[in-house]
């Protein structure tokens, strides 16, 4: 019976290799594109208020999901790009399991003025302390190199 | 809420959503953001798949029994998926067989479009149960020519280009009166 | 004990090539117009079942949880269910259960497909489907699976390509009054079809459905609590699905029997005895226009081999005895995979409900049945709506 036949041939195949290519195009959405547009001409982010709870969405959204309502175009507000880090870690090893010339630190960044947060790469003159609490502002590209992705926010430096 | 039938009214009522050309992504008139992933498998072949790509080597090609159900099988596999039983027995079927179905494509895999039309189609195996054989492409007959039915023979590679693989067929040509 | 259970709202977003919303924005937006339709708010809906076919195509692993939110799923119980190109059907058929089972009172179902987001094309998503050690070596291409499948349903019943371009030209004609539509033609010919860029014989570009972006939604409430809402409810009368043998090359394709078998079960539960006469619309799934006619022969709704007679009698046109994908279908209204529920069960509930507007079947339909197919030539769903 070939379910328990055994496989003794040490030169039998075995596995058959192959890679699932495919490239993808992601448009950011009506309310990212509205975000990234803003964010290359400006410094500072935009954020949405639901118009029922009133929660402030960073990154902004075109809806609250909790309240399931569109949020219109005048709940759209300006917020400085500075925060709090609320949490953080630091990465010594790649994603292929290689030590790192140099450690990376990224933290999940409460952004001032919104009930939101985005992950950033956090520097800091002390990179050894505890950055949690620690009052950081984006770093942006230089406008002219900005292309309307989130690679346009560089680092998040302590203020 | 009552719903009443309105003649006037087409549901869905209104129709959302933005439509993006692919100008706009030229032009950049959207944002958006690219990833290209890197991800490469290891597929485990099974002892079934494993003896299969085998013979092909050899220039054979396996089938396999399922007695319960009286089935004979190609391509093989451990078990028989109807009868939910254990295959038992490895059978050599020759290596002709009947057109099932096939297509003339202009379309390339990536459906770049190709002005030679490559044949590829279903060859039902002889030996094996009705309408039971693999894909593969035909050669050595023309568009005009291939049909349903039509009787046909796996071309080899040479025994020193085989590496256990689909195609080590190159292909399969039409069996003529006295081959 | 079994709950009857009733639809009571649908919505969808237009389909296109590629739209500038996001997943979630999409299904945000379709949620909120069937929600908007039956007059409900998210804290009267229990729970959400989320369809959407392969991660490939969007592109993001485990889209089901990054959909959520835009489906009103937050906080709440939510399931995602996929069976590739089946999907548009299974997703309501898991709403149905849901509401069935008496755990939900009211059900909500978002169905989501972004195609465009792969590149250069989603062909070069669907190479992954194949057995990757038989016939990825031979570069296939989707389109010859359904060029083969094709050819065999032609060649066994003897059936002409004008017949089969029939059903094209019926669907983009059908989706002219459908506001969402992306193919929709007044004016398209047989002629048109038959000369249009031949792909992979006998597969030409106006006999296939586009690869699209989109959403659709559907409430389904139990018996319990429909008067809330509605006097009139249009009910579901019966689910089935049945999936065939991944080997495809060991089964002869002239025939769907497993689209016959998942029919069958539908019909049972339904009460449906002789579905030729007492099912008055039928919405099949028709990403190649052969496939209509395969599905209306799968679905009993006609002998083998009849359905191309049927066509060309016009049999199947809007106004015809038995009309066949009203919504015009996917060949005209598009093909977001799982969000083809917005033609295959959206378009029998606005039928029977009387809110097709100027694509309502005259004669005052009282029995549909919808379905949709995937996988390699395997996976069927069926759903029997009634008023």
């Amino acid at each position: 019976m070939t379910f328990t036949e055994k496989q003794t041939d040490p030169t039998a195949p075995t596995h058959w290799r192959g890679n699932m290519q495919a490239d993808y195009l992601y448009p950011n959405g009506v309310a990212g594109d509205k975000f990234f547009k803003h964010l290359k001409n400006n410094d500072n982010f935009l954020a949405t208020v639901c118009p029922d709870c009133e929660k402030i969405f960073f990154p902004p959204r075109l809806y609250c999901e909790d309240c399931f309502v569109e949020i219109p175009g005048e709940n759209w507000i300006e917020v400085p790009a500075t925060g709090t880090v609320r949490l953080f870690t630091t990465a010594t090893i790649n994603a292929h399991g290689k030590k790192m010339e140099t450690s990376k630190t990224i933290g999940l960044i409460d952004i001032d003025k919104t009930d939101g947060a985005m992950l950033g790469i956090i520097k800091s003159s002390e990179m050894d302390k505890d950055l949690l609490g620690l009052k950081v502002k984006a770093i942006l590209r230089p406008r002219e190199q900005r292309e309307g992705t989130i690679k346009d926010i560089l680092y998040f430096e302590e203020i | 809420m009552e719903q009443k039938k309105d003649e006037k009214v087409t549901y869905p009522k209104y129709a959302p959503g933005t439509h993006v050309s692919t100008s706009d992504i030229y032009q950049k008139n959207i944002t958006y953001s690219w990833w290209e992933p890197e991800v490469q498998y290891a597929w485990s072949l099974g002892p079934a798949y494993s003896r299969f790509l085998e013979g092909l080597k050899e220039g054979k090609i396996l089938g396999i029994h399922c007695h319960k159900c009286k089935r004979v099988i190609v391509p093989p596999r451990s078990f028989c998926e109807y009868c939910y039983g254990p295959t038992d027995g490895w059978i050599e079927l020759p290596d002709t067989g009947i057109i099932e179905t096939y297509s003339v494509s202009y379309l390339d895999p990536d459906a770049n479009r190709i002005e030679e039309p490559i044949l590829i189609g279903v060859i039902d195996i002889d030996g094996a149960d009705e309408h039971h054989g693999f894909m593969h492409y035909f050669g050595e007959m023309s568009k005009d020519e291939i049909k349903i039915g039509m009787k046909v023979k796996a071309v080899w590679k040479p025994e020193d280009e085989r590496e256990g693989s689909i195609t080590d067929i190159k292909y399969f040509k039409p069996l003529r009166g006295g081959e | 004990m079994k709950k009857d259970v009733a639809v009571i709202g649908g919505g969808m977003t237009i389909f296109r090539r590629r739209l500038k919303e996001t997943g979630k924005e999409l299904s945000f937006l379709a949620a909120k117009m069937a929600m908007e339709d039956a007059g409900i708010q998210k804290d009267d809906i229990d729970m959400i079942v989320m369809g959407t076919a392969p991660d490939a195509f969007d592109g993001i692993h485990m889209k089901g949880e990054n959909l959520l939110d835009g489906a009103a799923g937050a906080g709440k119980p939510y399931v995602r269910v996929f069976n590739g190109g089946g999907t548009g059907v299974f997703a309501p058929i898991a709403g149905w259960w849901h509401v069935a089972s008496g755990v939900a009172d009211v059900c909500l179902v978002v169905a989501e497909e972004k195609m465009g987001s792969c590149y250069p094309h989603p062909q070069t998503a669907f190479q992954h489907i194949w057995d990757p050690v038989l016939d990825r070596p031979l570069h296939p291409n989707l389109v010859w699976l359904f060029a083969m499948e094709m050819n065999r349903y032609m060649t066994v019943h003897g059936i002409k390509k004008e017949d089969i371009a029939r059903v094209a030209v019926k669907n983009k004609r059908n989706a002219v009054g459908h506001p969402c539509a992306q193919l929709a033609d007044p004016n398209i010919t047989v002629d048109d079809v038959l000369n249009s860029e031949m792909m992979a014989w006998p597969v030409q570009r106006l006999d296939i459905s586009p690869p699209s972006d989109g959403a659709a939604a559907l409430l389904f409430c139990s018996e319990d609590v429909v008067r809330q809402y509605t006097d009139d409810p249009v009910w579901v009368g019966g689910v089935g699905w049945n999936i065939d043998s991944t080997m495809w090359t060991n089964r002869d394709l002239y025939f769907p029997r497993y689209v016959a078998h998942a029919a069958k079960m539908a019909y049972k539960m339904a009460g449906i005895v002789n579905p030729r006469k007492e099912i008055d619309f039928a919405e099949p799934y028709d990403p190649f226009d052969y496939k209509e006619l395969h599905h209306m022969e799968g679905l009993l709704l006609c002998d083998k081999g009849e359905a191309p007679i049927l066509t060309r009698e016009g049999v199947t046109q809007r106004d015809g005895d038995m009309p066949i994908c009203p919504s015009g279908g996917l060949l005209g209204v598009g093909n977001p995979i799982a969000a083809t529920m917005g033609q295959k069960v959206c378009e029998l509930y606005w039928q029977l409900a009387g809110k097709a507007g100027k694509r309502q079947i005259p004669t005052n339909p009282r029995v549909g049945v919808g379905q949709a197919w995937g996988d390699i030539m395997q996976m069927a769903t069926v759903m029997v709506l009634k008023r």
